[in-house]
C-alpha cells in the first residue's frame, strides 16, 4: 500500500526511485548489519535517519541541558525534558527508601540488642545525697524546645518517606492521605523554626562543646562502651561534642534543603529541588539514627543521664563517673548541694541566676 | 483496550497556542496553572522547532511511582489520572516528571502548593463522568462523551495528534515516509533537507529582501 504512494515522488530522471530502491533495500536487511558496514557517502539516508534527530538528543539533554522558549511563565518552563528527574525517582525508590528504612531499623536492633547485653548502665557508687547544678532553666527550656521540634519533624517526616509502603496496607489510602496532608502542612510550617532553635541551641552550647585534649582518648576508648570503665571526660564527653557538631553542621544542611524545599518561590527549579531533597532525607535520617541513640542514653541506656535535663540537677556521683573533670571543678568551687536544698530549689524557686552563670561558664 | 497518547509534530507546530488556550478554556484550570504549553526550541535560529507538550500519560509512569500517597492511577485507556482527594500537594511528582507536566496552585502551608493538577487527557477525574464535582475539580470529561481532548482537535495544523497510540502512530508513519519522499524527489540529501522551505524561496516568503 506504502510503495505506490512514495513512487509519485519519482521526478522521472530514475535517481530518486534508484536511491528509494537502496533504502528499501537497506530497511529490509538486518539492523545489526547496517551497523557494521561502512556508510558510503552517497547513502546519508542510512545515516541519519530524521534530519532532527541531534536536536532532539539534545533536548533529550544528553550531552547539555537545551533550553527553549515558551509563552507559559514560570521556572523551568522552557525545558521540555529534565532527565534529573530519573535520577531522582531512582534514588528515591530504590536507594532512600529500601536502605533508609533498613539503616532505621537496624539501629534500633543494634541498640536493643545492645541493652540485652549491657542492660542500664548504673551509677556504680549508687546515687550520693548531693547534687551538681548542670543546666540552667534557659538551658533546659532551648533544649525541650529544640527537642520537641525534632521529634514532630522526625516523625512527620518518617511517615510522608515511608507511609506508603508501612502505613497505607494498614490505613488505607483514604485514611493515610488525611494523616499526609496534616504531616506535610505541620511539617511545612513547623520546620522553619528548627533553624530558629538550632541557632539557640548553637550560641549556648558551642563553648562547651570545643575538643579538648583528653577527647582523643574518649574516642581511643570507645567511650567506656567496651569494658566497664569510665573514661575522663570534660562537661561535654567527646560523642556529645560529636553529636553536638553532626547536628550543627548536619543540622544546617537539612535547614537550608528545607528552606529551598518549603519556599519554592525563589526561582529554584527542579534539578535545585531534587538535589534538596536528596540533602535533606540523608541528613534527617543521619541525624534520626543519632538521635534514637541519645534518646536511649537519656531514657533506657544510663542510670542519671536524663536527670540534668529533666531537673537542672544531677547527681554528683553521675558526674564524678562521667564527667569527672567538671564534677572536680564544681565540686571545689562549692556548687554540690544536699538533696534537700535542689528539692526547695526545685519546687520553689528558680535555679538563682548565679549558678545558672556559673554552670555555663564550667565548659572552660 | 485503547491505549491514549499525545503526539506533537514539530515539523507542523507553528506555536500559535490554541492548543495551551483551549485547555485553560475548556478545563477552567486555576490562575497560575498550565497543563499545556508550547516550547520553541532555537527560537528565531535556523533549525526552529516548537512542541506542545502537557503529561505524557506514561506506560510506567515516574509521578506514580514515586507518590508519597499513592493517588495516581491508569485508566483501561492508558490515561494517567490522579485523585485530588488524596493528593497531598508534596510536590514529588513535580520533581520525577521529565515533562513538567505536574502543577501547582498557591496554596497550603505558605501557599507554596496546594493539590496538584495536569492535563487529564480530557478525562476528568474518579469522580462520577461529567459530575459537578469532576468538572470543578479536574475540568472537562470528553473522553466520556466520545470526543478526543480539545487542544488536539482544536490543532489547526493538526501537529498535535491525540488518541489511540496506534491510531496515531500510523498517521505519523504515513506523514514520514511523504516526506522522505518529497526530500529525495527535490533531490537534496536527506540530512540538509529541512521540511520547510528555506526564507528565500522564491514565492514562498512574505518577508522582502
Amino acid at each position: 500500500m506504502i510503495r505506490p504512494k512514495i513512487l509519485q515522488f519519482d521526478d522521472g530522471d530514475g535517481r530518486s526511485a534508484g536511491w528509494l530502491l537502496l533504502l528499501l533495500i537497506l530497511y529490509s536487511l538486518p539492523l545489526d548489519t547496517i551497523a557494521k558496514e561502512p556508510i558510503s557517502k552517497d547513502l546519508p539516508a542510512a545515516a541519519v535517519l530524521n534530519p532532527a534527530a541531534e536536536l532532539w538528543r539534545d533536548v533529550r539533554q544528553r550531552d547539555q541541558p537545551t533550553t527553549g522558549s515558551t509563552q507559559v511563565r514560570g521556572v523551568d518552563s522552557g525545558v521540555l525534558i529534565n532527565a534529573y528527574g530519573d535520577q531522582w525517582r531512582k534514588f528515591r525508590m530504590q536507594q532512600l527508601i529500601p536502605v533508609g528504612g533498613y539503616a532505621l531499623m537496624g539501629i534500633v536492633i543494634a541498640l536493643a540488642v545492645f541493652y540485652l547485653m549491657r542492660g542500664k548502665v548504673p551509677i556504680e557508687g549508687s546515687e550520693s545525697d548531693k547534687k551538681l547544678p548542670r543546666y540552667s532553666t534557659y538551658e533546659r527550656m532551648i533544649h525541650w524546645f529544640m527537642a520537641s521540634i525534632f521529634l514532630f519533624l522526625a516523625i512527620t517526616g518518617l511517615i510522608l518517606l515511608f507511609g506508603r509502603p508501612v502505613l497505607i496496607p494498614m490505613l488505607g489510602k483514604e485514611a493515610f492521605s488525611i494523616l499526609a496532608s496534616a504531616c506535610k502542612e505541620g511539617h511545612n510550617l513547623i520546620g522553619p523554626l528548627f533553624l530558629f532553635a538550632l541557632i539557640l541551641v548553637f550560641s549556648q552550647f558551642v563553648r562547651r562543646n570545643i575538643y579538648q585534649k583528653g577527647d582523643l582518648n574518649w574516642l581511643l576508648k570507645g567511650g567506656g562502651i567496651v569494658g566497664k570503665k569510665h573514661v575522663s571526660s570534660n562537661f561535654f564527653n567527646m560523642g556529645e561534642k560529636t553529636m553536638f557538631w553532626m547536628l550543627v553542621f548536619v543540622g544546617a544542611v537539612i535547614v537550608i534543603s528545607g528552606l529551598v524545599l518549603v519556599f519554592p518561590l525563589f526561582g529554584q527549579g527542579r534539578e535545585w529541588m531534587e538535589l534538596a531533597h536528596v540533602g535533606h532525607a540523608i541528613g534527617a535520617l543521619l541525624m534520626i539514627g543519632v538521635i534514637i541513640g541519645h534518646i536511649y542514653i537519656g531514657t533506657i541506656g544510663m542510670q542519671g543521664a536524663i536527670e540534668g535535663m529533666k531537673t537542672g540537677y544531677c547527681d554528683l556521683n553521675w558526674a564524678k563517673e562521667h564527667h569527672d573533670l567538671w564534677a572536680g571543678r564544681a565540686e571545689e568551687r562549692g556548687e554540690a548541694l544536699s538533696n534537700e536544698e535542689v528539692a526547695q530549689l526545685t519546687h520553689n524557686h528558680p535555679l538563682p541566676s548565679s549558678l545558672g552563670v556559673r554552670t555555663q561558664e564550667a565548659g572552660k | 483496550m485503547a491505549r491514549m497518547k499525545f503526539y506533537c509534530d514539530p515539523e507542523r507546530c507553528i506555536e500559535c497556542n490554541a492548543c495551551v488556550t483551549a485547555c485553560k478554556n475548556e478545563n477552567e484550570v486555576p490562575w497560575g496553572v498550565n497543563r499545556r504549553r508550547v516550547v520553541t526550541i532555537n527560537d528565531g535560529e535556523e533549525g526552529e522547532r516548537s512542541l506542545s507538550v502537557a503529561c505524557m500519560h506514561c506506560s510506567d509512569a515516574p509521578c506514580a511511582t514515586v507518590c508519597p500517597v499513592d493517588c495516581f492511577y491508569t485508566t483501561q485507556d492508558g490515561v494517567v489520572l490522579h485523585d485530588k482527594d488524596i493528593c497531598i500537594g508534596c510536590g514529588y511528582c513535580f520533581y520525577a516528571c521529565p515533562f513538567g507536566a505536574p502543577q501547582f496552585p498557591e496554596d497550603g502551608a505558605f501557599a507554596t502548593r496546594g493539590k496538584m493538577d495536569k492535563c487529564t487527557f480530557c478525562a476528568g477525574g474518579p469522580e462520577a463522568d461529567n459530575s459537578s464535582d469532576e468538572q470543578r475539580k479536574y475540568g472537562s470529561n470528553r473522553l466520556a462523551e466520545g470526543k478526543l481532548p480539545l487542544c488536539a482537535e482544536m490543532c489547526s495544523t493538526k501537529a498535535l495528534l491525540a488518541g489511540d497510540a496506534d491510531t496515531i502512530a500510523d498517521i505519523y508513519r504515513k506523514r514520514i515516509i511523504n516526506r522522505s519522499a518529497s526530500v529525495m524527489a527535490r533531490g537534496v540529501s536527506y540530512r540538509d533537507a529541512s521540511f520547510r522551505a528555506p526564507y528565500s524561496a522564491a514565492g514562498k516568503s512574505s518577508a522582502k529582501e
